[in-house]
């Protein structure tokens, strides 16, 4: 137990361990893409810590990276199985949240500059994704603006899942060079 | 030389757009976790490249709404504002139904007391007349009386989100012990335990004053700050807070950034039957950074162990939290 209590201290001997200590920023990032949360992400980082410090370290495995993913993953699903009911309610938050910032007292969330800030930061968005070629623009719209699946933007612009993936990250890596400062 | 650098750049961009998208579609196999680890770890470069493609598409998540209907009305001028429109309705349902709970409620009840209280573990949603919505964590009492000029919530104990209807004409008041928290709409949080108050705004903003009769100054909290005030005394702080944090007891959850272990005990006390207790001061003030999941008691504890270096000693009706390797070793 003592060992386990400060993993500062002592560095732990599990190999697991180390390697996630090693990659713990590429573990956030893997959990905030795929939850699409900075905040999730942390959480999720140490609940998978939690869940690598309390295993049985005699299990090891020929790829420890890989199950390391593979542990992140089941962490995460888990959680969405674990709190459907919460999650249901945050998300039902985040929508009022979310409403009002796009309705009209925006006036009382947030003091003028923030609000004209994000007024700009929305015509940019905007604009960016006008400029996206149709076929592209399309995809990225049915995905991810009106939240349809890869499978079901397939089938309503009659592509292929494979030529969506394709679109999506293309529109992506567009939009991130036109908006990035 | 340019024109390489330039190449690379892009190429990267590429990459990280393509690992996104890769990441938000679904799970990844061995091979992919293997490499996107790998593509991750070869340079900070690609790491940031990385961080800015998922920026860029949280923001488009967080935004979908705005920017599909903007998008919508450029495309097509007359049709658009149906669409607008439509998209609108939810909100303004509720805000209508908000409002007609308010112009109705006063008219049909005398202003009257109820008095909502939880079990230890018990968490419970509470929806008020005038629309708000109460979360209780475990373990707490408080009172509400909605009149036609005020809204008011006594906090005798424990913690409590308040998500508070919008209505400028009747202030929400929440009381807990000397001081008093002042709100027209918004969410926030407030803590009550063992003499030490702490109140943390999601949204909107708050005012925190002496109740009346009780000394110090008044404070206005805006998102993302906290207030922590110890009963009795004049003094008061303000810090920064990410109120998700706060707020994530909702979740099952408790999330610490450096407060002392006896007021994470406190916390615990309130979730569980069995009493937690710290005889030594020195340990009780022990700053505890870290996320708690809350399911059984005996694995939150063993938990807090990996935080700080404790061990659970039974003693008569409760547990007793020592430093692990003190004195009876």
């Amino acid at each position: 137990m003592s060992l386990l209590a400060d993993p500062g201290a002592q560095r732990p001997t599990d190999p697991l361990l180390e390697i996630y200590l090693e990659r713990r920023e590429n573990l956030v990032r893997f959990f905030a893409a795929r939850c699409g949360s900075r905040a999730t992400a942390e959480d999720l980082a140490q609940e998978l810590y939690l869940k690598l410090a309390t295993r049985d370290p005699a299990v090891t495995a020929e790829n420890p990276v890989a199950l390391i993913y593979r542990i992140a993953t089941n962490v995460m699903l888990d959680r969405a199985r674990g709190e459907a009911r919460s999650l249901a309610r945050d998300a039902a938050w985040r929508q009022v949240a979310h409403a009002s910032v796009a309705g009209e007292d925006v006036a009382e969330e947030a003091p003028a500059d923030e609000a004209a800030a994000a007024r700009q930061r929305l015509r940019q968005l905007v604009e960016a994704v006008a400029e996206l070629p149709p076929q592209m623009q399309r995809a990225f719209r049915l995905h991810k603006l009106d939240g349809k699946s890869h499978a079901d933007t397939a089938r309503a612009m009659g592509i292929s899942v494979k030529s969506v993936e394709k679109h999506i990250s293309a529109a992506l890596r567009s939009l991130t060079a036109r908006l990035e400062r | 030389m340019i024109r390489s650098w330039r190449y690379d750049d892009d190429a990267r961009r590429a990459d990280a757009a393509a690992w996104v998208a890769r990441l938000e579609a679904g799970d990844l196999g061995d091979a992919e976790a293997t490499a996107f680890d790998a593509w991750l770890s070869a340079s900070p470069a690609n790491a940031s490249a990385f961080d800015t493609a998922l920026a860029v598409s949280h923001d488009y998540s967080a935004a979908a709404l705005p920017v599909a209907r903007e998008l919508a009305r450029r495309r097509a001028p007359s049709a658009s504002s149906a669409v607008g429109r439509r998209a609108f309705v939810g909100v303004g349902a509720m805000a209508a139904a908000a409002a007609l709970a308010v112009v109705i409620a006063p008219e049909l009840t005398v202003a009257r007391t109820d008095t909502y209280e939880t079990a230890k573990g018990e968490h419970r949603t509470v929806r008020l007349a005038d629309g708000s919505v109460l979360d209780l964590n475990g373990g707490a009492r408080l009172t509400v009386t909605l009149g036609r000029g005020s809204r008011e919530v006594t906090l005798d104990q424990g913690q409590a989100v308040f998500d508070v209807a919008h209505d400028a004409r009747r202030p929400f008041v929440v009381a807990a012990g000397d001081r008093t928290v002042r709100v027209v709409g918004t969410q926030f949080d407030v803590r009550r335990l063992d003499g030490k108050l702490s109140v943390t705004v999601a949204r909107g903003a708050v005012e925190v004053r002496p109740t009346d009769g009780a000394e110090g100054r008044s404070y206005r909290l805006r998102p993302g700050q906290r207030l922590e005030h110890r009963e009795g005394q004049t003094t008061t702080t303000v810090a920064a807070a990410d109120p998700a944090e706060v707020l994530a007891w909702r979740a099952g959850r408790l999330v610490y950034r450096g407060q002392p272990l006896s007021e994470v005990v406190a916390d615990l006390n309130q979730q569980f039957e069995t009493p937690i207790r710290i005889e030594d001061p020195a340990l009780a003030a022990t700053p505890i950074s870290g996320v708690l999941v809350l399911d059984d008691q005996a694995a939150v504890i063993r938990r807090l162990a990996l935080l700080v270096p404790v061990s659970a000693v039974r003693s008569g009706p409760g547990v007793v939290l020592r430093r692990d390797g003190a004195s009876d070793r």
